[in-house]
């Protein structure tokens, strides 16, 4: 009777990997050239400095609420400009729904395009071209953030349960019929879920657009903690987290009544 | 009424597997037929042949005197029913629109993306779904069903074509004994009344046995055995179940012995 | 009520399904209110078009080549703080993590406490972190590091403990039975199934950081972000048009690797 010689214990490469980064991060401290000691030690100094954001200035409450509705509205309608061009893109970006192979990649390309561009650099873009406003806001978030649920609605449709698609495909339907039935119902709950987190990903981004001038709190914000009026600051900072707080609950709560 | 045939048809995969390898057959209109054989002997690859699934990669495969052109491909799709071994329900839609999807390639492109169906098409698929007794589901969602009951809707898919023939793929391999007769008999009534042609594929050879016209044996993607099921005897099931490699010893026996 | 018309939905009623219905009439009620305040109108857009042309066609000059070396060292300051700012937030995220989740918080109250703090830390976008971090110790790389890392333990340490929670129990009562102590639990029945989900993880927000910490410079926290703007506002077009494309072709170099490199892993 032969006994199986035990194979031998395979190459453990995980001390090489964590040596690596160890190493790679130590390289960037240096050539960054950072100064963790000042931070150190003057973490006193940090202490009165977040101290002075205590008991928020709400003087001006009524005109941050307008900017944060403005904010807001920007948020809402990038997105829905985000999921009808992503709803658009999707199917051409999925292997099982796109018709040839050089459709596909166009539109995987255009919509990496999409995403590597920064919403602020586009938002740039757009104030120079139609000047000062909301709507480059809405622009600049609604391309940015159509990269991204494009390449996610894609994704779902590629791991729709090929059986599903093929039994569609068989009755003889068009392309674009074994989309509609067996492609979008089978990825609602992903479909869902994707544009819940874009919405509150753009929320967030369009009180930060306001920093370069398209619309929303953004701009307030930037204002007071340049001329260092740190009360001001705090009310505007709460005024910008109570509503990007009850998104992210809204969107928890709707996520479990739809499971 | 077209009866399907074989002329030399041979499959090799992108792999090298070589599912099929030279098979010439003549399916009557009309008739029930069963195709036998083990795992990986090319069933599968034969009936997806029928409606374009797969491709040929030497031979073809012709209804009646003509051959198949690669425009008619959705016309051909849409006069062939295909019933699937997971069912391939879109778990997410009702029952009804399940079946309905049977009648997409008769319906417009644009109302067919909204969802509209035309009277006549509802009544179809009633009438489908009455056949196999589970109209009282008709609203429910599919995902919900049993296995059993899945399967009939996707034979009540296929009967909604108003198909001249209907393909089913290992339809009962996921189903309990009880419920396996249930679907097989359908399969045979609807042979019977509607003169539709029936090819399936089964490892239950007792199956074949009751409900088969003729019988055909596939091993490693030859026939190796073509007759009425009355002539499945032990030398015949040796030679359809037989592996290379396997001995040919008492378990193999007694395995044939009870199928 | 049924429909009486010759097309009909696949519904009891023959009427199109109530909640799709409902939602999109939700959705356009919403648009139709907030348009203004978001100054959405066709003719704004189309008079900017002309505009938006003219400005496209200004940016395709001769590129700045002075310009590539700071643009490299730029970059490569963006990487370094994206790569900096994740590590520190993960290995802050890892042990707060089991912290933040369900099954592995010895005290309710402070699993609570910790997910509470998360959603704070995660609510404010980076920009506004950075924005403070250089208010209170200067310009340069480090506050927006310091930003970064903030909101990446608030994502990281989320993503985290969902991967914790959803976790196969019964290999973790294999583990418990056979006496392992509370911290060995965790490593060797926790760890090692989460594992490829943390991996996912870190990739996904390495990705999303690196794409934050272009824009970090905006504010002076470092990062190419500073010479976007400047380049925009003085209208230095031969510099934009390069910046945009270094910022492309770094943030797909990265997307690809990472796909690489998860699909070898997990």
């Amino acid at each position: 009777m032969k006994m199986a010689l035990m194979p031998k214990k395979p190459f453990n490469r995980a001390p090489i990997w964590i040596a690596a980064v160890l190493t790679v991060l130590w390289l960037i401290i240096l050539h960054l050239d950072l100064s963790f000691q000042t931070l150190l030690y003057g973490y006193k100094d940090l202490f009165e400095y977040f101290g002075r954001y205590s008991s928020p200035d709400f003087s001006n409450l009524s005109r941050y609420l307008v900017l944060l509705w403005q904010t807001l509205a920007i948020a809402f309608w990038g997105t829905i400009l985000a999921l009808v061009a992503g709803v658009v893109l999707a199917p051409f970006a999925a292997r099982n729904m796109t018709p040839n192979r050089v459709v596909y990649r166009i539109a995987r390309e255009l919509l990496n395009l999409m995403r590597a561009l920064p919403d602020l650099l586009l938002a740039l873009i757009f104030v120079a071209s139609m000047g000062l406003g909301p709507l480059p806001g809405v622009l600049a978030l609604g391309i940015h953030t159509a990269g991204f649920l494009g390449k996610f609605f894609a994704e779902s449709l590629e791991r729709v349960d090929r059986g599903v698609i093929e039994a569609i495909q068989a009755t003889g339907a068009s392309r674009t019929q074994v989309l509609m039935y067996g492609g979008w119902p089978s990825i609602q709950r992903e479909f869902l879920g994707n544009s819940l987190y874009i919405l509150e990903r753009n929320v967030r981004m369009a009180a930060v657009l306001g920093l370069v001038g398209a619309g929303g709190i953004g701009l307030a914000l930037n204002a007071s903690l340049e001329t260092f009026k740190f009360r001001e600051s705090a009310a505007l900072i709460i005024v910008i987290l109570v509503p990007v707080l009850a998104f992210d609950n809204l969107s928890t709560w709707l996520r479990e009544k739809l499971k | 009424m077209k009866k399907i045939s074989f002329h030399a048809v041979e499959k090799r995969y992108p792999n090298g597997f070589h599912a099929l390898r030279g098979v010439s057959l003549e399916i009557e209109a009309g008739s029930f037929t069963v195709i036998l054989g083990p795992s990986g002997a090319g069933k599968s690859t034969l009936l997806r042949l029928v409606n374009g699934l797969e491709t040929p990669t030497a031979g073809h495969v012709a209804f009646g005197p003509t051959a198949p052109s690669r425009s008619s491909l959705r016309g051909i799709r849409s006069g062939i029913g295909m019933v699937f071994q997971q069912f391939n329900l879109v778990g997410r839609l009702s029952v009804m629109t399940n079946v309905l999807t049977g009648r997409l390639a008769h319906r417009s492109w644009l109302g067919s993306i909204f969802y509209l169906f035309r009277r006549e098409d509802i009544a179809i698929a009633r009438e489908a779904l009455e056949r196999v007794g589970l109209v009282d589901k008709a609203w429910e969602r599919a995902d919900r069903l049993s296995g059993g009951q899945q399967q009939r809707v996707g034979i009540a898919r296929a009967l909604a074509q108003r198909p001249q023939i209907i393909l089913a793929d290992e339809p009962v391999a996921s189903l309990d004994p009880v419920s396996s007769d249930d679907v097989m008999q359908l399969l045979r009534g609807i042979c019977d009344r509607d003169g539709i042609t029936v090819l399936v594929n089964l490892h239950q050879v007792e199956h074949a046995r009751r409900y088969a016209d003729r019988v055909i044996g596939l091993n490693s993607g030859q026939v190796v055995f073509d007759g009425a099921p009355g002539q499945l005897d032990s030398i015949s099931l040796n030679r359809i179940y037989h592996r290379d490699g396997a001995p040919h010893d008492e378990l193999f026996s007694a395995a044939l012995a009870y199928a | 009520m049924t429909n009486c018309f010759q097309l009909r939905w696949p519904t009891r009623s023959g009427l199109p399904p109530f909640a799709p219905v409902l939602s999109v009439g939700v959705v356009v009620a919403l648009l139709a209110w907030s348009a203004p305040v978001a100054e959405v109108n066709a003719g704004h857009l189309y008079a900017s078009i002309p505009r938006l042309i003219d400005f496209l066609r200004n940016i395709l000059v001769m590129p700045d080549w002075k310009y590539l070396p700071q643009l490299g060292q730029k970059m490569l300051e963006t990487l370094e703080m994206t790569f900096l700012a994740t590590s520190i937030a993960a290995v802050i995220s890892l042990p707060l993590s089991f912290l933040a989740a369900r099954n592995t918080c010895p005290f309710p109250a402070l699993f609570h406490g910790v997910r509470a703090l998360l959603s704070l830390v995660r609510a404010l976008p980076e920009m506004v972190w950075a924005l403070v971090f250089v208010s209170a110790i200067g310009l340069g790389p480090l506050p927006g590091i310091m930003a970064l890392a903030f909101v990446t333990v608030g994502f990281m340490t989320k993503f985290f403990a969902e991967a914790i929670e959803v976790v196969d129990q019964r290999a973790v009562e294999g583990v418990a039975a056979h006496g392992a102590g509370w911290l060995q639990v965790k490593i060797f029945a926790h760890l090692p199934q989460a594992w490829p989900d943390f991996i996912g993880a870190i990739m996904y927000i390495l990705d999303h950081n690196l794409r934050g910490a272009t824009l970090l410079g905006l504010v002076g926290a470092g990062g190419i972000g500073y010479d976007m703007i400047m380049s925009m506002r003085l209208f230095d077009y031969n510099r934009i048009l390069v910046i945009a494309v270094a910022i492309y072709i770094v943030v797909t170099a990265l997307d690809r690797v990472s796909d690489q490199f998860r699909a070898r892993v997990i």
